[in-house]
């Protein structure tokens, strides 16, 4: 209609969304207390894995603890040497990269990751050095392999770079 | 309330700038051992625990993970707390109110030496508007401080005061960082910050945890001859923008206030308490805080200041301990005031004991320029 | 209750935005105005948002200002701890009528990443392959146990996605129509696929608890908070969720033997009516059926095969679609109980299973395998 089309409507503003992005890396310095800090300087300097024992239920503790957690009692500073060697009970290996948001580094890839019971019980979780999918296989046996540079290590657990397979013995489960 | 909520032992660390022999667990449980030993019990004994830890500072999701051994949580109840510790101790009430638990412990921890404060504060703010002005704390705290001393004439000086009073006071306190003998000149002559707000007008970084073991009336009475009786306690928030309020005015923390008071039946707080352990990281905030707490009118905490009433020996004092600017971490510094104030009613309070203290109040503050504001009133009787 | 329709990426509102939706829906179910609210309290990771104490920042848009309140944060049970502290909180007798919002806006950061930070820094950097390898290692543990094969896995899929798509609030509705299609799926985490764990979504649950005194006069149908119970553990237990050394207990298990004692369950499956449980993979329902008791160990991969857990089976579970559709980790507990409790009121509308539904349960799973258990009634 006539009146209608020379009238020139005001463009309306579209409604836009505003996307605020934050990239800032925090420094934190963490530190690994006393009894964690027992762990590394025995990794750091005797290439040892060493496990707190309660006085109470006796069961040893990795990730060493102040009290322990079933007993809840003071553990004291009873430390024992554990095995290097032990048989992988469960285990898993990343398709896709993962970051590590504590250090910004990217790791878990390629390295599987399982859960490893040391030939005394405890158990431990740790990288396997095994790439090939394939030959990942529940009850098999692998031993601890250390970071050969003194200067790399203080990295408390992170010392060991991997377990390694032991080829010829598998554990039946 | 039907039944009373004890506390039946506080413990704390002895505050430390830097406590790298440690990581957080064991931080807090040299907390948790005092309260232990004083009242006889293990950690089997506890029916449930709250924590307070801070993930932004802490420098990981689910810190609690951090304490749950310590805490005694292994197949046990654990909650945790994201404000401020005094808030830690509120929930615990809860958790025994409703008949639910009858032990409860709360422990707070907070190592301000591991993080970077600005950034971590930083993170507070709205990130479309305001994080990217650069704020933290202490920026937005000068906002604050400066307009409450335009609005009301408070000085500088009498800010000082605060901090001289405090420190001063912290030289009876065992567990104080940094207990020091000044002088209005010195603070007045120390580092400008972020005006008006001076180096010695604020806390140094610190490390330290806090602990209190809460439990119902009968059992309280079973674990120690000294319980201490909750009788009122409150929360609060306040709006987030800062231009959506008056800084000067602390509505969030006379509303917790007037709730914890009706609870405690307290109509006149100058009269019906003994002593008042109030948070604050910064000097101005004490005396806003006590405006809020009704201490006096609004404005006129310059004015008690200066009439002595808050220093040992008044008629209020504020602080005893020397307060958070004696250094507390923030996060704990609430939950510390609750233990301070246990020790004044249980008559623990060694040199810095307000002689015959029967009602105390604890204030425990957390966010932008005290956003969530926390009121206890405890006592003895 | 309410909730906001949950999704993977919510540009057009920032959090306290989207949190404000669900605390409108909640309102709005109730009839209530924010300003009868006594207390607001909250549940959200401020990690994975990257927001430091998100409960401050929406004061106004949620209205908390002006009210006392706090927020719990534990990982992915917070929703459910936040339940308990609001119940706790009204039964205490220091409120009447509270509101609970559990949230997350993951879009905003960087889940994985953060959920990987929940390992400590000086323990085992780089080892901790985040939740979804611990559900994997366990996933892979629970294959080798009980005889459960990949298919029971991929059945349990089917269900959440048939749940979810008559869900008008899940996430992922994706359609799927068979366990063939689910089979040909990529893997992500052996032997996890893309499809078996939990997505990242956005979204809030607002419930609103009431003294017994006052829920009888704003609604006709209140749902009662019969029980709740937490159970937590230390981190590092071998295998978090699933136990190789096989003698670990589980907080599932310590957690629903106290919660069914105390509430006089001897036969769960009997004495519970349905139950929507905290399940980030299809591999892990299986696991909590054994758990929580509602069948023998070793055998939870039979009740899905016999369909028992299906709308219309025996003993329903996670018919909104569960967490395998939905995941806005500080909501989903609270998700749970509000989904719970809209099958006791018989208002789920398409999703609402076919029995009735008197007594329900609802669980939250987080940190290194924490449970947070609600039961809920009709009638107490």
């Amino acid at each position: 209609m006539a009146g209608e089309s020379s009238q020139k409507k005001a463009k309306k503003p579209t409604l836009e969304y505003i996307q605020v992005a934050f990239d800032t890396p925090r420094r934190y310095d963490w530190s690994t207390g006393k009894y964690l800090g027992k762990f590394y300087a025995e990794a750091k300097e005797n290439g040892r894995i060493v496990g707190n024992r309660c006085p109470k239920c006796r069961e040893i503790w990795l990730p060493p603890t102040p009290v322990c957690p079933k007993c809840k009692v003071d553990m004291g500073w009873d430390w024992v040497e554990l095995p290097q060697t032990g048989t992988v009970t469960q285990y898993t290996y990343l398709v896709y990269p993962l970051w590590d948001p504590h250090y910004g580094e990217k790791w878990a890839n390629p390295y599987p990751s399982g859960i490893i019971q040391l030939d005394d019980g405890t158990y431990y979780r740790h990288f396997l050095e095994e790439t090939d999918k394939d030959k990942l296989r529940v009850g098999m046996r692998v031993q601890a392999v250390w970071k050969e540079d003194y200067d790399e290590r203080g990295q408390g657990p992170n010392d060991i770079l991997y377990f390694r397979t032991i080829e010829d013995q598998e554990v039946k489960r | 309330m039907v039944e009373r909520v004890g506390i039946v032992a506080a413990g704390q660390t002895k505050y430390h700038p830097d406590r790298s022999d440690v990581n957080e667990e064991e931080l807090a449980y040299e907390a948790i051992k005092q309260v232990l030993e004083a009242t006889g019990l293990n950690l089997s004994d506890i029916d449930s625990a709250v924590s307070c830890s801070q993930d932004f500072w802490d420098g990981r999701t689910i810190s609690d993970m951090n304490v749950q051994h310590v805490v005694g949580a292994h197949l046990g109840h654990e909650d945790k707390v994201a404000e401020d510790g005094i808030n830690a101790v509120y929930l615990a009430m809860g958790h025994i109110l409703s008949g639910h638990h009858d032990v409860v412990l709360v422990v707070t921890h907070m190592k301000e030496s591991q993080g970077e404060k600005s950034l971590i504060e930083n993170a507070a703010f709205d990130p479309v508007l305001m994080r990217p002005l650069g704020l933290d704390f202490l920026a937005a705290a000068a906002l604050q401080a400066k307009r409450y001393m335009y609005k009301y004439g408070i000085t500088a000086e009498q800010c000082a005061k605060v901090a001289v009073k405090n420190r001063s006071n912290a030289r009876n306190n065992p567990f104080a960082q940094e207990p020091m003998d000044i002088t209005v000149e010195d603070v007045l002559g120390s580092k400008i910050l972020a005006y008006p707000i001076r180096l010695l007008d604020t806390k140094p970084i610190s490390d330290g945890a806090c602990a209190v073991i809460l439990a119902r009336e009968e059992k309280a009475k079973k674990l120690t001859p000294k319980p201490v009786w909750i009788s009122g306690a409150s929360n609060c928030y306040e709006t987030h923008y800062l231009g959506d309020r008056d800084l000067a005015d602390c509505d969030a923390l006379v509303k917790a206030a007037k709730k914890a008071y009706n609870m405690a039946g307290i109509k006149n707080p100058l009269r019906q308490m003994d002593v008042a352990e109030i948070s604050g990281e910064y000097s101005y905030q004490e005396l806003l805080w006590m405006e809020g707490l009704g201490f006096c009118g609004c404005g006129e905490g310059g004015k008690l200041l200066d009439a002595g009433a808050t220093k040992m020996g008044g008629k209020m004092p504020v602080n005893p301990s020397g307060g958070m600017l004696a250094g507390n971490p923030n996060g704990v510094g609430g939950m510390t005031r609750v233990a301070e104030a246990v020790l004044q009613l249980r008559g623990e309070a060694g040199d810095r004991q307000v002689p015959g203290a029967r009602v105390a109040l604890a204030h425990g503050v957390t966010g932008i320029c005290g956003q969530h504001q926390c009121v206890m009133v405890l006592s003895n009787k | 209750m309410g909730q906001t329709y949950h999704t993977s990426k919510r540009p057009d509102v920032n959090q306290a935005e989207m949190v404000g939706e669900a605390v409108r829906a909640a309102l709005a179910d109730a009839q209530l105005s924010i300003k009868e609210i006594e207390g607001v309290f909250f549940s959200n990771m401020e990690t994975f948002e990257g927001i430091y104490l998100p409960d401050h920042g929406m004061a106004a848009e949620v209205g908390n200002f002006g009210k006392p309140g706090l927020k719990v944060c534990t990982g992915g049970t917070s929703g459910g701890s936040l339940v308990v502290e609001g119940f706790y909180m009204v039964a205490s007798g220091l409120y009447d009528l509270a509101l609970v919002i559990g949230f997350e806006k993951q879009d905003c950061g960087d889940t994985t990443a953060a959920i990987t930070a929940a390992a400590t820094p000086v323990w085992g950097k780089g080892a901790t392959t985040g939740a979804i390898g611990e559900f994997a290692k366990a996933a892979l543990s629970y294959m080798e146990t009980s005889g459960a094969r990949e298919e029971h896995a991929a059945m349990v899929r089917l269900k959440a996605d048939q749940g979810a798509c008559r869900n008008p609030y899940a996430h992922l509705k994706l359609g799927l129509k068979s366990v063939d299609e689910i089979l040909k799926s990529g893997y992500l985490v052996w032997p996890l696929r893309l499809l078996d764990f939990c997505p990242q979504s956005c979204g809030a649950c607002a419930l609103i608890f009431a003294s017994e005194k006052r829920a009888g006069k704003i609604t006709k149908k209140p749902v009662w908070i019969a029980d709740v119970e937490v159970v937590h553990q230390e981190p590092f237990r071998a295998g978090t969720f699933g136990d190789p050394t096989g003698k670990e207990t589980y907080t599932q298990h310590v957690a629903c033997e106290r919660l069914y004692k105390r509430n006089g369950i001897t036969n769960p499956r009997k004495d519970i009516d349905m139950a929507e449980i905290y399940e980030p993979s299809n591999w892990e329902e299986m696991s909590l059926y054994e758990h929580f008791h509602f069948c023998e160990k070793n055998e939870g991969w039979k009740m899905i095969e016999k369909g028992i857990t299906e709308i219309e089976g025996e003993f329903p579970v996670n018919c909104s679609g569960g967490v395998l559709a939905t995941n806005p980790i500080g909501a989903t507990p609270v998700i749970r109980v509000a989904e719970a409790a809209l099958q006791i009121r018989g208002d789920a509308g398409e999703h609402q299973v076919t029995k009735d539904v008197k007594t329900a349960l609802a669980s939250a799973l987080g940190g290194p395998n924490w449970t947070v258990l609600t039961l809920l009634k009709r009638l107490l």
